[in-house]
């Protein structure tokens, strides 16, 4: 409405956005606008800061508010709620992104980035204009939450939730829970026994009333949404009638004749095609291995209650929950990928987990040390640190953290077991970081006399009988080449993301980080969140870490899940389309777009949209030909309002629209912007929820209105949030394409790319490249003006 | 009183010395190849790795070390900064993807341009010059050949001596020539 | 097959037997080898890639532009002159900026860089090209009993992201070709170890000391004889057993064999046909184990 007044409020984030941003030449160019009020604010979200935003749009008698500040993915909440208290439907907030789109990435180029922020700021106000109130959408969320994994992580999650009178459905894929601390000896730093904290838990979990425990169990698909997951579970068949096996093992295994690999035991020993994993094993159950079990039947013929049973088939279990945790832990790395320390070519090099198993007092040696080759007590041992770890030769630059405390530990538990023996450990660096740890490494140094040296060991090789190892690493702090004759050598291996997390994450619609573990929402504010409501991670599938700290970052996913289903609603995204029937033509080609079966075509009615099945990904809006769809705060007219006022003034060559997809592209670009990557200013974002929002008309529009260039950024195709969405994309631009050949244009001004929310750095090179291109091209128009001078 | 001279003062030190290796090297192999010098944590894996490291007092990793610091005086006229042989074992293991063997080579160059070139090398590169190739054929050796029933002479450029004046061209271009002392006459 | 021979120094200079046999050897094979007349010193990796990397690039360039010239393939026989040529062929071709500058160069001794001739080591050649089937058909003398300790040496595997022949810590190409003449491949502790010839120029001594640490090594895993793709790696070896003999009076009586003869061995040529008797470490008492 043309009486409506604007308020705009700028942000100067402390230095964040005023040390880049010239606030006061933002100001006296806004202040220009025709019904626009504008002032700017220290730190708007802060307590003062909200209170003012309120009192001036009382005041001013505001009836729609520009909020330009950090990324709305950020404060987007906190400032529709605080215009709804100042009397404003909350969805006539507009938010310009002046920080980590602006004032971060051009930190050098402070009058472009200001000419950015003002362009910015215009389209933000130009959009405002056109909104119309929406009102909040809500559900309510099942009570009950899937926990896929049983290790330390989903144990801790699912007895917090139950406890809240939450319902637990705990999912996990081998046959018993524990993971891999029931496989550990003792812990850092107080030595005590793992699998004894561990398998209270483990009972607890398994008789509690509100969880139900799925072993030998994996996650199929998951359909629906946020509050109301549609899960699909398959359930290996056991072959043993949980009923009637009471665990005993003795007689059936006995008849047994396959024997195996134990994996429990890293392989160390060997167990038969009927077996129970370990002595603590809840569910306490036989299981026989499929893959091995040669159908003999003797264990059939041999057990005395029966409990056998050959004809049982894999189950499909389907259930509805309202929020899922995802904890599903680590695999270690695999140390066959350094080969110069000749693991699998030697057999007295272990690795950290096959050191654990032989220190068990349940593990194959009943918890003596022993070298592999000959059975007998080593009586030199070294540790390598850092295997796989640190490392970009194997692509692990990262820290797994845990390394450097659980090798003191081992060493120290060897030299409780062979005192004589003599313990090094070879250190890049010493994290001891963790409460009690520092103290533990002065126990290790001071009482046991375990040897440390810092240098990252070159290489392990036999000596001339064979029957020796040689462990050649440069001692950096002396300077001096070392070589320690060993008789066990034992590679601390690093924690890597479980071989299934890509595909689990696509199936979740959730991101993993660069280094392969899954995204949390925020490393310091949201540790246990994913982008996603409703999906939250749990221990070291966010990243490698200790088991004080996974059972921390546990209980609050606990908390993250059980805040989301317990509260009486919770609330949807609003981006449901309106429909207008006098505009529609009934080609249904909105039907085609549609995925999800949330559009049915009424002969009389015509278009009907089901709510509760839409997504809101807008592919039907920009499919539809007439405007007779449209989406509440991303309005065709809306939109094509964005696009003219930023072209409005051309400061800068080239000058690019982009519509960033708020899952991936817009978030690529925010974390481009907090990690401080810097790339030219020449883009002007438009946020979309989907790519497949883009409609070809607005993008010609955009040509029309001067844009040098238009850049689509939306998820790799196979991560979109909405599942086709980019894909529909990327074949409405195909076609566009050759629309804009057709018409003089040269097609390379029109670009669509793929970024995960974590490719900062992706999406700076995609700018950067885009404007170089563009540069060559020239200015829009420049190719029709040759064309005609011949 | 003035420090004992076993301390690094940094005032004595060229703070400009990194970047003066990696401008060098940038020209040949880009600047990011170059630029990996920085990311040394100074593990040891290269100096544990190293066939010369361990019969001599050649420290790979303190080559990138002193580097580092600015002691560019130091590291140009060590006798060590010559025993590397370019195995590339270092190079292949480093786990921060430091350019090593690139980098001591760049080094080499810098040491040579600023005239501490071993003469050995001085020798093996004048008699290219002057051959063509780094050892030059002698009577014994045309016998070998022809004993054999190959060519006395290999078919290269010791049978197709305008060949030979090519390469001259190109290094005097160079001017390498000049900076192995290279002499018409001999 | 048809491929530009690309000599380099020290074979047909000092080693020029190995020459004999393998061009014997490729012969067998039906490839065709054109001499490659303008070549020159590939240029030597040691002393003038270290004074002046761009006089090196532009030395290389040429005879890279040679092979350009005549529509050709190259092949080489030492790993100095395969990992200099490749790495200047990857550079030249990676990097448009400076062929550009090295193209300036070469013009004024009229020639171009074209990117055409790609570079290929002998050890490929046979494991590619030839393949092991072939040379397994060829065989005419399985090596039977015959314990071959391979030394790739370390210009045909590194630097792995430029050569990409084989996995630079665990090879296994040449294993395998000795596999295919019959003989058994011995394996042995620091597989992959420098021979040492880089610091020869520089410090003889230690020089020597590290062909001996991978002798020891040899003789340790019982190995009959070692295998090797490059002159530097053979002097070191055969003649180095000599120095050594000097410096520490150890024997070692381990015979070293360049990987053509061999093969020519395998394949029914004499020694006579091999030059086999030029060797400084004696091979009859070896060739007598095979049964």
């Amino acid at each position: 409405m043309d009486s409506d007044k604007i308020g705009v409020f700028i942000c100067h984030c402390g230095s964040n956005i005023a040390g880049v941003i010239d606030i006061k030449r933002v100001l006296n160019e806004i202040a220009r606008a025709p019904n626009v009020f504008v002032m700017d604010h220290t730190y708007l979200c802060s307590k003062e800061g909200l209170n003012e935003l309120k009192r001036k749009i009382a005041e001013e008698k505001l009836s729609k508010v520009v909020i330009a500040a950090c990324s709305p993915r950020l404060h987007e909440r906190l400032f529709r709620r605080a215009a709804e208290e100042a009397g404003l439907n909350p969805f006539l907030v507009e938010f310009v992104n002046i920080r980590e789109q602006c004032s971060w990435p051009h930190m050098y180029s402070p009058t472009a980035a200001t000419n950015k922020a003002i362009a910015l700021i215009k389209m933000g106000i130009e959009k405002a204009r056109l909104l119309t109130p929406i009102q909040r959408r809500y559900a309510r969320a099942k009570k009950r939450v899937l926990v896929i994994g049983g290790g330390v992580a989903g144990i801790t999650a699912a007895l917090s939730l139950a406890s809240l009178g939450i319902e637990v459905y705990l999912v996990e894929k081998q046959p018993t829970l524990g993971g891999h601390m029931a496989m550990l000896d003792k812990l850092f730093p107080t030595l005590d026994c793992s699998i004894c904290i561990l398998a209270p838990l483990m009972s607890e979990v398994s008789e509690h009333p509100m969880i139900k425990v799925l072993t030998l169990s994996e996650v199929t698909s998951i359909k629906g949404r946020p509050g109301d997951f549609e899960v699909e579970i398959l359930k290996r068949p056991r072959y043993v009638n949980e009923e009637k096996c009471v665990g005993c093992i003795e007689i059936c295994s006995k008849t047994c004749p396959v024997e195996v690999p134990n994996e429990f035991d890293m392989g160390l020993r060997p167990r038969k095609a009927i077996y129970l994993p370990f002595p603590q094993a809840v569910p306490l159950l036989a299981v026989i291995d499929p893959d091995h079990c040669i159908g003999c039947r003797n264990c059939e013929d041999a057990c005395e209650r029966d409990a056998i049973d050959f004809n049982q088939t894999p189950e499909r279990i389907r259930i509805h929950v309202g929020a899922i945790i995802v904890a599903t832990g680590y695999e270690t790395f695999d140390a066959r990928l350094k080969s110069e320390y000749g693991y699998g070519r030697y057999p007295d090099v272990i690795t950290s987990l096959e050191l654990e198993r032989l220190l068990s007092p349940s593990g194959p040696t009943r918890g003596r040390v022993v070298r592999l080759s000959n059975g007998k007590e080593p009586r030199r041992i070294v540790f390598i640190q850092c295997v796989g770890s640190r490392d970009e030769s194997v692509g692990n630059p990262y820290c797994s953290r845990i390394c450097c405390t659980a090798s003191i530990k081992e060493a120290i538990c060897i030299k409780e077991r062979i005192p004589d023996a003599e313990v090094f450990i070879l250190f890049q660096d010493i994290r001891t970081y963790g409460k009690g740890y520092e103290e533990f490494l002065l126990k290790a140094m001071r009482d046991f006399g375990i040897k440390i040296i810092r240098g990252r060991a070159s290489s392990v090789t036999a000596n001339e009988n064979g029957d020796d190892l040689i462990v050649r690493a440069e001692n950096t702090l002396t300077g001096e080449i070392m070589e320690i004759n060993a008789d066990l050598v034992v590679l601390s291996v690093g924690l890597v993301p479980p071989s299934d997390t890509e595909d689990l994450a696509r199936m979740l619609g959730i991101s993993q980080s660069s280094d392969g573990f899954l995204l949390e929402r925020h490393p310091k504010l949201a540790p246990s969140e994913t982008m996603i409501q409703g999906i939250y991670i749990a221990g070291t599938i966010q990243g490698p870490k200790d088991i004080q700290d996974t059972v921390a970052h546990s209980k609050s996913a606990a908390l993250d899940a059980a805040n989301f289903v317990l509260h009486e609603k919770i609330e949807l995204d609003p981006y449901v389309p309106t429909y207008n029937p006098d505009l529609c033509k009934r080609c249904r080609l909105c039907e085609e777009a549609c995925d999800w079966g949330a559009l049915t075509f009424d002969k009389e009615k015509g278009v009907i949209i089901n709510s509760s099945a839409c997504l809101g990904c807008g592919a039907c809006v920009a499919a539809c030909p007439t405007g007779a769809l449209d989406m509440p705060y991303f309005t065709n007219q809306q939109i094509i309002a964005q696009i003219h006022a930023t072209l409005e003034n051309k400061c800068e060559f080239p000058l690019i629209v982009a519509f960033l997809c708020n899952w991936c592209g817009y978030a690529a670009a925010d974390f481009a912007g907090t990690t401080k990557i810097q790339y030219p200013t020449n883009i002007r974002p438009i946020r979309v929820m989907c790519t497949a929002r883009v409609s070809p008309l607005m993008i010609l529009e955009a040509f029309k209105a001067g844009a040098d260039g238009v850049l689509v950024v939306g998820c790799h195709p196979q991560d979109c949030h909405y599942r086709t969405g980019f894909s529909k994309a990327e074949r409405r631009i195909s076609a566009l394409k050759k629309y804009l050949e057709n018409v003089g244009i040269n097609p390379r001004r029109l670009k669509i790319a793929s970024t995960s929310a974590s490719e900062g750095e992706r999406f700076a090179n995609i700018v950067r490249e885009f404007v170089e291109e563009l540069k060559k091209l020239g200015p829009i128009g420049s190719e029709l003006v040759m064309k005609s001078a011949g | 009183m003035s420090a004992s001279e076993q301390v690094i003062q940094l005032e004595k030190t060229d703070p400009k010395f990194v970047e003066e290796i990696i401008e060098y090297g940038s020209k040949i192999f880009g600047r990011e190849h170059m630029e990996t010098i920085t990311a040394c944590f100074q593990c040891g894996t290269c100096s544990g790795s190293c066939p010369s490291g361990r019969r001599t007092a050649y420290r790979t990793r303190l080559v990138m070390r002193k580097a580092l610091l600015g002691l560019k005086d130091e590291v140009l006229s060590s006798e060590e900064l010559w025993y590397c042989t370019t195995c590339y074992t270092c190079y292949e293991r480093c786990p921060r993807g430091v350019r090593t063997t690139d980098i001591i080579r760049v080094i080499r160059n810098i040491a040579a341009k600023s005239g501490r070139m071993k003469e050995q090398h001085k020798r093996v590169a004048r008699l290219l010059i002057r051959f063509g190739h780094a050892v030059p054929i002698t009577d014994e050796f045309k016998e070998i050949r022809k004993a054999l029933g190959l060519s006395e002479l290999p078919p290269t450029v010791h049978s197709y001596p305008e060949a030979l004046d090519e390469v001259r061209k190109l290094i005097k271009i160079m001017k390498f020539d000049q900076m192995v002392g290279y002499q018409e006459s001999g | 097959m048809k491929y530009a021979l690309f000599l380099g120094c020290m074979i047909p200079l000092r080693l020029p037997n190995l020459e004999y046999a393998t061009r014997n050897v490729l012969a067998e094979f039906g490839v065709e080898l054109v001499d490659m007349r303008e070549a020159t010193c590939c240029p030597d990796p040691i002393g003038i890639r270290n004074m002046d990397y761009l006089t090196w690039l532009a030395i290389a360039a040429r005879n890279l532009a040679v092979a350009d010239e005549m529509g050709l393939d190259i092949l080489t026989l030492c790993n100095g002159c395969y990992e200099t040529l490749k790495t200047a062929y990857v550079t030249l071709t990676e990097d448009a900026e400076m062929r550009e500058k090295i193209n300036e160069i070469l013009a004024k001794a009229n020639r171009e860089f074209k990117g055409k001739a790609k570079v290929k080591h002998l050890l490929e050649v046979f494991y590619h090209d030839i393949g092991l089937q072939k040379i397994r058909e060829m065989v005419k003398r399985p090596l039977e009993g015959l314990k071959v300790a391979a030394h790739y040496g370390c210009h045909i595997l590194r630097p792995s992201e430029i050569l990409k022949f084989d996995d630079p810590e665990n090879p296994r190409k040449l294993d395998e070709l000795v596999e295919a003449l019959g003989a058994t491949p011995q394996q042995y502790e620091m597989k992959t170890l420098c021979c040492g010839a880089g610091l020869r120029n520089v410090m003889s001594e230690y020089s020597i000391r590290m062909a001996r640490e991978k002798l020891v090594r040899v003789k340790e895993a019982g190995a009959d004889c070692m295998v090797v793709a490059c002159p530097f790696c053979f002097i070191q070896y055969d003649m180095g057993q000599f120095e050594i003999r000097r410096l520490t009076k150890e024997r070692f009586d381990i015979p070293v064999f360049y990987f053509s003869e061999l093969l020519g061995y395998a394949i029914g040529l004499s020694p006579r046909e091999l030059g086999l008797g030029m060797h400084r470490v004696k091979v009859d008492r070896v060739l007598k184990k095979i049964r």
